[in-house]
């Protein structure tokens, strides 16, 4: 058993439907030129007057950015509390709504949908729908991440193997 | 894109550089965003089945935006250059998959590739077309490093507004009628 996560909740631990708040972050007008500086050197992310001009009529942050600091919350609010084994990708990533300065986003992540990767009975692979609302209620970003948990058991990987022959992932996870 | 709609061309590869990731800059980028303990943790990553640390798959997928929004700057310059008005492309609605394949290790460089796989005019917004793209990640040793499928949108260039459609857009500038106007779509 691998002794960094032996304490944390396993693949087994987990239920379909589980919804956890992971809390919220403001988006400061220094945090979104600092990582527009360093991702998305966009106009309308670099420069107030130029984004004033723009579809979004003010600074807003990068989606990429939404994104990140919302995968900082899952972290912190999920993943490092489970056996996480890496990130296999993900899915249906809608940026709704332009997060402008100053908002306040925050983010739920609920258990979608759980199987045992069929290649590595040690894994199993949770879904986890991940919303993002900004302070008034809107939804801002949506997207379903596929992530490997560690089993306890890999003996029930190897039986449910049988029954799960729709399983194609092949990824190593990062 | 730099280009306008019309001129996409489909399944033409746009590289779009390389980079090189160090450890400096993947525990960096961990303890900001992923601090998982293989993405910070040398010691303890070296327990895990990564065998060492790796670099957040988030990681590698904004280096490769960035990658993409220096190329297409400098594909815009080289279009002016030659006289040509580049295109006008719009905010991202959205990506539909991104498959972390294989993990990127210190030291790794990491090779992009844009392609242009599909396009069509939007239905929702005149004047402009989506733009279905794949961004390709492949390391030093070939194996590819994440596959996404993209969506942008694109200006169309020789797009004339329909004189209905222009007269209804002009009266989504009202305020109570637009808002009533944007109720309906």
């Amino acid at each position: 058993m691998n002794p960094i996560t032996a304490d944390r909740r396993h693949f087994e631990d987990l239920v379909v439907g589980e919804t956890v708040n992971l809390g919220s972050v403001k988006v400061t007008r220094e945090m979104i030129l600092s990582f527009a500086r360093e991702f998305d050197p966009l106009p309308f992310h670099l420069d107030e007057a130029a984004a004033k001009r723009s579809l979004l009529g003010g600074l807003a942050s990068s989606g990429w950015q939404t994104a990140a600091l919302t995968l900082r919350l899952l972290g912190d609010g999920f993943l490092n509390r489970i056996a996480a084994a890496g990130g296999l990708g993900f899915s249906d990533l809608k940026w709704k709504k332009p997060v402008m300065k100053g908002d306040t986003i925050w983010a739920t992540a609920t258990v979608a949908e759980l199987r045992r990767s069929r290649h590595h009975p040690q894994w199993g692979i949770v879904g986890i729908d991940l919303a993002v609302r900004n302070q008034r209620g809107q939804p801002v970003m949506t997207m379903r991440l596929a992530n490997l948990v560690e089993a306890r058991d890999p003996e029930t990987g190897m039986q449910a193997q049988v029954v799960q022959p729709y399983d194609v992932e092949q990824g190593g996870g990062q | 894109m730099t280009r306008w709609f019309e001129d996409v061309t489909i399944d033409e590869p746009f590289p779009l550089g390389s980079h090189t990731f160090t450890e400096a800059e993947i525990l960096a980028f961990g303890r900001e965003y992923d601090p998982q303990y293989f993405h910070v943790d040398p010691a303890a990553a070296s327990q895990s089945h990564f065998g060492g640390v790796v670099a957040s798959g988030w990681h590698t997928v904004l280096v490769g935006h960035r990658k993409m929004v220096d190329a297409l700057d400098a594909e815009e310059v080289r279009l002016r250059d030659l006289g040509q008005e580049p295109g006008v492309s719009g905010p991202s609605p959205g990506v539909n998959r991104m498959e972390f394949k294989s993990p990127v290790r210190p030291g790794d460089t990491v090779t992009y590739m844009l392609t242009v796989t599909g396009k069509r005019p939007s239905n929702s917004i005149p004047g402009w077309g989506l733009l279905f793209n794949s961004l390709d990640a492949v390391n030093q040793r070939g194996e590819t490093v994440y596959h996404a499928e993209l969506v942008g949108f694109s200006k169309l260039r020789d797009f004339k507004m329909p004189r209905r459609l222009a007269m209804l857009q002009a009266l989504t500038k009202v305020p109570v009628l637009g808002k009533l106007l944007g109720q309906r779509s």
